[in-house]
């Protein structure tokens, strides 16, 4: 019941806190030079047909009006029309989003898989193999530039050994994709029993998900260890160990003192990445969510940034809203 | 030193010496040579200010001395096994079987995330192999025992759920969980209201004279060793200054450190100005003398004080102090 209250009172906030990253990111690209309408018609464009495009586009307007008129399409559902793909922007994300999700998720389940029990082991012995191996990890994954990493992954696997299709985007051309239900390929090609399809998506995900996880495993194992240091040390650990429990049982009650750590920094790492992994994922041609706002960007094309940021917002609260339950969960001291 | 010593002791420190390595310089020796053994039954009271050694005392009589420090010499021998001699999983198995702790604060020192009836099931699963429904029947059992109402209720309580007069006595059903031969209470019930801790002690001394456990019961507070510890040793600067039976103890202190902390918790305002008067009391710390570490606080401290370290004398029967110029009555 408890928790019932308090989700509604969190849905409650939904709205205002999506206009007001709405206004924000609006006023915030509207600072960035850069006329939407020279750009469309090019340089040949005479100053008569410029006011006129600009006219249409409502950008002759006050920079209020036109949020507004944005914000009341957007409770229509029509989130507006990218120029550069002449699609609608939630044709565009409904390609994309998902495209990039499969990535993100999978590259952090991977991270999760890596850094949590490397994490545990570098906390939990103070010299040793393992002990070695965590540090290192540490500090290599924080100082490799994840798109360089891309590229020798690339190199190596692509190239030089051939084991993965070429890094461009999620399926080879001759391959029909699976129609489209989740929007994840893995699933989809599943669902509809394309094994090739299946076989083929898995392989384009190989390395940027390698090139992504293995990257930020390295947060995740530095938050785990640092924080399972932490709790190894502390009041009840030391207590534990009086009562005569055994070792891996005094690390296991530390652990889970560590868990909500560990799923912040899951979380946060989640939301960063929609946007975050646009360099891998120019670098594997991937087509994802982040690219098309980063091409949106450059191109003075708003409505698909907008677009973007309106989705990231809504995941990024959704995510969230996921971490309380998953605290509510492990920790009565929030009940 | 064999005639202080009781026969057959459950416990015996000899010469016990826990130091602390130091950047280019001497390891600091937080605790310097105790000697202490503890009859079956018998309850001793160790006193002391914070930085005396307590807590360092029960951590390294559990041989959990924190890092970097070390036990750097002497024996303790439990049951009269040397506790040098056993192994991690030996040691193990003795912590919270054999020899059981009540600490302070319980309730930080409890696991959060567990339930009161899964913290003393941890012990008892570990150490006994009883099966589940035991576990529970022994957990109420318990709980009883330490007087907490309703406990069918408080087994399903998380730490955060229970007083500090609860978590003390969860705490404490936990040390008796295996019915340990030697209990060490380190400044247990200090952070409790008087009168909780008056019935938190009441209830220590109950179950603890009743089973003939053995207890060290290390405190700040001198006045509630005069309750029932059978000794009091008065620990300072990592040493016992004074030790000897209750009564001789609190009818004629010798040293005096002890008569300064008997002074400052006697409610006697006089009393304690006569003491305190002329004693810098926390006085920046000077250079390490060679001879008695109170002499920079002691009101009779004279020359030989300073140059030569006191020995553990026998004053009476079994009263001991470490004192050049102790006070004579
Ligand atoms: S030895 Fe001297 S300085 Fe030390 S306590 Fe006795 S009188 Fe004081």
């Amino acid at each position: 019941m408890q928790l019932l209250a308090y989700l509604g009172r969190r849905l409650l906030f939904v709205a205002p806190q999506l206009v007001g990253i709405l206004l924000v990111s609006f006023f915030l690209l509207k600072l960035i030079p850069g006329d939407p309408a020279v750009m469309m018609l090019g340089p040949f464009a005479t100053d008569d047909g410029l006011a006129r495009l600009r006219a249409e586009l409502g950008l002759d307007r006050s920079l209020l009006e036109q949020f507004l008129i944005y914000l009341g399409n957007v409770l229509q559902g029509d989130l507006g029309t990218s120029w550069q793909t002449t699609l609608p922007v939630t044709t565009d994300l409904a390609q994309r989003f998902p495209a990039t999700l499969e990535l993100v998720t999978l590259a952090l389940l991977l991270a999760l898989a890596i850094g949590v029990p490397l994490g545990v082991a570098g906390a939990r012995y103070k010299k040793g193999l393992l002990r070695t191996t965590a540090d290192y990890y540490g500090l290599f994954a924080g100082a490799l530039p994840d798109f360089w990493f891309g590229l020798v992954l690339i190199f190596l696997f692509y190239t030089t050994w051939a084991l993965v299709p070429a890094p461009l985007g999620r399926l080879d051309f001759v391959i029909l994709p699976p129609p489209e239900i989740t929007g994840s390929l893995l699933i989809d090609s599943t669902l509809a029993g394309n094994w090739q399809a299946l076989r083929n998506a898995a392989g384009h995900l190989v390395l940027p998900v390698l090139t992504l996880g293995l990257i930020n495993a390295g947060p995740i194992l530095k938050m785990t260890q640092s924080t399972m240091e932490r709790m190894l040390e502390s009041d009840f650990s030391r207590y534990a160990e009086m009562c005569g429990l055994p070792e891996r049982v005094v690390a296991r009650k530390a652990l889970r003192n560590a868990l909500p750590s560990v799923v912040t920094i899951v979380s946060v790492l989640y939301g960063f990445l929609i946007g975050g992994a646009v360099l891998v994922e120019i670098v594997f041609s991937w087509g994802g969510a982040g690219q098309y706002a980063v091409g949106g960007v450059l191109n003075a094309d708003l409505n698909p940034v907008m677009g973007f940021v309106l989705y990231s917002a809504i995941l990024s609260l959704v995510i969230y809203l996921i971490v309380d339950l998953i605290y509510f969960a492990i920790d009565p001291r929030t009940r | 030193m064999s005639d202080r010593q009781p026969q057959d002791p459950v416990i015996a420190l000899e010469g016990l010496t826990v130091a602390f390595p130091r950047y280019g310089g001497e390891p600091v020796r937080v605790l310097k040579g105790i000697d202490l053994a503890l009859a079956p039954g018998e309850v001793v009271g160790v006193v002391g200010e914070s930085g005396s050694g307590k807590t360092m005392l029960a951590r390294a009589i559990m041989r959990l001395v924190p890092r970097p420090g070390r036990i750097e010499a002497g024996r303790i021998s439990f049951d009269g096994r040397d506790m040098g001699q056993l192994d991690g999983e030996a040691l193990r198995r003795l912590r919270g079987r054999d020899i059981a702790m009540i600490i302070a604060n319980p309730r930080s020192e409890l696991d959060p995330l567990e339930t009161v009836g899964q913290q003393i099931g941890n012990v008892l699963r570990h150490h006994l192999t009883l099966d589940k429904p035991a576990i529970r029947a022994r957990s109420l059992e318990l709980l009883r025992q330490v007087s907490i109402p309703d406990p069918e209720r408080r087994i399903n309580a998380y730490p955060h759920e229970l007083s500090g007069g609860m978590a003390q006595r969860v705490v404490m059903a936990i040390a008796l969980a295996c019915q340990p031969r030697f209990i060490i209470s380190d400044d247990a019930t200090s952070g409790l209201d008087v009168t909780v801790q008056a019935q938190v002690l009441e209830l220590m001394r109950k179950l603890v004279v009743e089973r003939g456990t053995s207890l060290l019961f290390i405190t700040r507070d001198i006045g509630i060793t005069a309750h029932f510890c059978d000794r009091v040793a008065v620990l300072f600067a990592g040493e016992i200054v004074e030790i000897g039976p209750r009564h001789a103890f609190f009818a004629d202190p010798k040293h005096p450190y002890a008569i300064l902390l008997l002074a400052a918790y006697a409610q006697n305002e006089r009393l304690r100005r006569y003491w305190l008067g002329d004693t810098t009391a926390g006085a920046a710390e000077g250079p390490a003398t060679t001879g008695c570490p109170f002499a920079r606080r002691c009101v009779r401290a004279q020359d030989r004080c300073r140059t030569e370290h006191p020995r553990l004398e026998e004053m009476a029967p079994g009263h001991f102090a470490r004192c050049h110029f102790p006070v004579e009555r």
